[in-house]
């Protein structure tokens, strides 16, 4: 039975990381592509725009790394 | 339950199936993007006809990657000889998971290179003088979008032909373990370069959009453009180290 468990564990960190990344990489991407878009129509803001874009990058990206922690944690400490 | 050869091969023809069906999706779907974007293109711009069908022709066989690789890993699973029943579950776990890694991983790649072209197309029909510096651009964008198929593609050569053969005192706990692990590794590498992909590509085409509008901002564009692909990416590395982890450390 110990090993069942521990098999979930294994099944669940990898759909864990896989599901928990398509969030992130597309919010990611999308805040990136419009950052593109801003500094094209003005560029004298570009320094703005592009922490603007990092700051809200860094937000998005919080969700991946909680499935990265709980993926690592599932293979580790279970 | 020992394991036959029917059983292995039972594993590779549905990780062979699933795996193209998937890729050919997202990469039929993207070309369709990019030539659709093309045509409309052609009745703003009938004059850079030649430049148009060139960036198309060029976007759409990057587009195709994802699925040629899965045709790939398709073919060694059929015709690999794989069925040696001495592999066990572990290797008839690994075979799937081969097979789900390359064709989810494949999808996002293909809709965001095809998104890239698309809008590539689009900005040559609006600006067709400045044909180089988009095209160059889509590339570039496509190059880094396609990391994540290349990446499925790494995982899946590995299951193929670096996973153990299960030994012959193993317990039924530690099949299923090691079973288990294979398949999540598999899919974490699949799904977790689904969002990446597409999302890179979303970059590069708003890039390449945005470098027709105004070409005068081009290198500040593109430094927007890598610096966000880039933050991007960092999920599907994080898939890459967990699927390494099952697939090696456990």
């Amino acid at each position: 039975m110990e090993q069942i468990a521990r098999a979930a564990a294994l099944l669940g960190a990898g759909i864990c990381m896989g599901i928990g990344a398509l969030g992130p990489g597309v919010g990611e991407g999308f805040v990136a592509g419009k950052a593109c878009e801003g500094i094209a129509r003005s560029p004298e803001n570009a320094n703005l725009i592009t922490r603007t874009m990092l700051v809200g990058q860094a937000v998005s990206e919080s969700t991946g790394i909680y499935s990265l922690v709980i993926a690592l944690l599932l293979i580790f400490s279970t | 339950m020992t394991v036959t050869t029917e059983i292995l091969q039972i594993a590779s023809y549905l990780g062979a199936g699933i795996g193209v069906g998937i890729a050919s999706l997202s990469a039929g779907i993207g070309e369709g993007y990019t030539a659709g974007h093309t045509a409309h293109s052609f009745m703003r711009q009938p004059k850079a006809g030649d430049s148009l069908v060139n960036s198309m022709l060029v976007s759409q066989a990057v587009t195709e990657t994802g699925a040629i690789f899965a045709l790939v890993i398709a073919l060694l699973l059929i015709f690999g000889g794989f069925t040696d029943p001495a592999g066990g579950w572990f290797k008839a776990a690994a075979l799937l998971s081969a097979g789900i890694a390359v064709g989810v991983g494949s999808v996002g790649p293909g809709f965001g290179s095809g998104y890239s072209g698309g809008q590539a197309s689009k900005a040559i029909g609006r600006m067709p003088k400045q044909n180089n510096a988009i095209t160059g651009n889509m590339l570039i964008g496509q190059a880094l979008a396609q990391a994540g198929s290349i990446f499925a593609l790494v995982v899946s050569l590995l299951l193929l032909y670096s996973t153990p053969n299960q030994p012959a005192d193993a317990t039924l706990g530690e099949v299923i373990l090691k079973c288990a692990a294979f398949l999540g590794g598999g899919l974490a590498i699949g799904i977790g370069t689904l969002g990446p992909g597409a999302a890179i590509g979303f970059v590069a085409g708003r890039a390449n959009d945005m470098i027709g509008r105004f070409p005068k901002e081009r290198a500040s564009i593109i430094k927007t453009m890598f610096l966000g692909a880039a933050v991007s990416e960092s999920t599907a590395i994080y898939s890459l180290v967990i699927s390494f982890l099952l697939i090696f450390a456990i």
